[in-house]
This record gives structure tokens, C-alpha cells and sequence, in this order.
């Protein structure tokens, strides 16, 4: 962490700013310092690499196993 | 509610079309919940600690919708309901279980990757990237299932903040918070397996 009070609201904010959640003052403040801040935008980006990373390391197809008893759930048609 | 207990012998013509018409509804509700049961379960899979309780966990929530199905309303957020059943069902099971949470005490600020880096890591452009599907189940066991839930919903589901708050029975506020506060905890076990490699 460092000292300056610009960066410290932008690590604040930083995760919001990723899921655009922001109201559009505040977005436009992160954005103003991440253009102008090499440090935080470093962080930002390796922010966003991680949770893009995270979600596709998630996408986990069921088996086919699951699949078949899911399928033997339904009402059996007459 | 059970369907197969009608008299046939008694029903009149009306009340054999109301059956008829029953029995479309339900599979068409059937299969509109069929086709979202990749996301229920990958919603499921990093909920349960392993691949055979998710695929329980997965099974017991579609018994449990097909056989309240008249309880759902149409027109409503079907996604949602089927993962209220299962988070409901999940959170049971962690009841039993008693697990208590294991709070570490927490780093300072929220540049966890980035201060790890600082101490001199190279390779920072593959640092993310090396991290294994072991790595993020692992980090993921690690937060506590109250703040687990809220991550695997908004962060690996996609659900809204609102949706993750029906599904829960929490508001809206209190998803914000663990989800915050849940990230934390992830980031930093994340930041510890990308920079340990």
C-alpha cells in the first residue's frame, strides 16, 4: 500500500469498478486515476486477468452420468 | 402433491382435459428447468467440496422442483428458484456438518496479487494464468461457506446481486458485503498459490 489518498480510493474501489457497479461520478474518478496512474492501472489489469481466470477455470461440463439421471426425472410420458 | 393418486374411473370429460392440461404444463416445466441444469450445476460444483456431492446435491435439487413444480410461479426467474432449492439443501448439509469458519487475519488494502508482485515475482504476465482449477477449488474451500455461496453465485454464476438475495433469503446489502468481504479472503489464498507457483 502506499500513502497517496487518489490510490487508495482507487484499491477501494477497484473490484466495483471490475463488476461496473459504480454510480457514474465514481467510474469516471477510477477511471481519470487508472489512466493517469501506471501503478493502479497494473493492478486493475491483473485484477480483471484474475477473475476472467477464475470463471473460465470454473466452466466444468456435467457427466454424462448426471446428465442420464437428470433426464430419468421426468414424468415418463404416456 | 401427488399426480398418479386421480380416480380415472371417476373423472368427467372436463376434469380429464384439466389432467391433460396438468400433465403439459408440468413437462413443459420440466424441461425449461432441464435446459438450466449446466449452470445449476456449475453453481453446484464449487458449492460442494467434491464432484460426486455436487452431482447429489444437483439430483436431489431437480427431485425436489419437479415434485413442488406447482409451487413455481410462472413468469418468474425459474434459474432462480432451482438454485434456492439447491442452496437451501447445501446450507442443510453444512449445518450438519458444523465446519467452524477459520477467519484469517487480513492484509491491509485489496491489491493482494499486486503487493505479492512487489516482493519481486517474475513472470508477472503468466502469474495468473498459473494458476490450476486445484488452486481456485482449494482457495475457494477456504472462505467461509456464508461468504462461498455469495462468490459462487455472483462471481461463477452470474446471478445478479438482487437474484443472489432471493436465493439467499438475505438482503441486498448483506450480499455487497460478504461478497467483498468473501473476495478478500479468496484473493489473498489466490495471490499465496499464484506467487508460491
Amino acid at each position: 500500500m502506499n500513502d497517496c489518498p487518489e490510490c487508495s480510493e482507487c484499491e477501494r474501489l477497484v473490484q466495483d469498478y471490475v463488476d461496473r457497479v459504480l454510480t457514474d461520478a465514481d467510474r469516471e474518478r477510477v477511471q481519470a486515476h487508472l489512466d493517469a496512474c501506471p501503478r493502479c492501472a497494473r493492478c486493475y489489469k491483473l485484477e480483471e486477468r484474475l477473475w476472467k481466470h477464475v470463471k473460465r477455470c470454473c466452466e466444468e461440463p456435467m457427466t454424462d452420468d448426471l446428465k442420464h439421471r437428470l433426464l430419468a426425472l421426468r414424468t415418463p410420458l404416456q | 402433491m401427488l399426480v398418479g393418486s386421480v380416480e380415472v374411473s371417476e373423472a368427467t370429460p372436463q376434469d380429464a382435459r384439466e389432467i391433460a392440461g396438468d400433465a403439459r404444463d408440468r413437462i413443459r416445466f420440466e424441461e425449461e428447468a432441464l435446459e438450466l441444469s449446466d449452470q445449476v450445476y456449475r453453481v453446484a460444483r464449487r458449492l460442494a467440496p467434491s464432484r460426486e456431492e455436487a452431482e447429489d446435491l444437483v439430483q436431489e435439487t431437480y427431485i425436489r422442483a419437479f415434485r413442488n413444480w406447482r409451487s413455481f410461479q410462472p413468469g418468474t426467474n425459474l434459474r432462480a428458484w432451482l438454485l434456492r432449492i439447491l442452496t437451501n439443501l447445501n446450507i442443510d448439509r453444512g449445518r450438519r456438518e458444523q465446519r467452524a469458519p477459520d477467519m484469517q487475519p487480513m492484509e491491509e488494502g485489496d491489491y493482494f496479487l499486486y503487493s505479492k508482485l512487489d516482493d519481486g515475482v517474475p513472470e508477472e504476465d503468466r502469474v495468473v494464468e498459473r494458476l490450476s482449477q486445484d488452486d481456485i477449488v482449494q482457495a475457494l474451500a477456504a472462505v467461509p461457506h456464508d461468504f462461498r455461496d455469495v462468490i459462487v453465485l455472483v462471481d461463477i454464476g452470474e446471478f445478479s446481486y438482487a437474484d443472489a438475495a432471493q436465493i439467499l433469503g438475505i438482503p441486498i446489502g448483506t450480499v455487497m458485503s460478504r461478497l467483498h468481504r468473501g473476495r478478500r479472503v479468496l484473493k489473498q489464498e489466490l495471490a499465496d498459490k499464484a506467487v508460491r507457483g
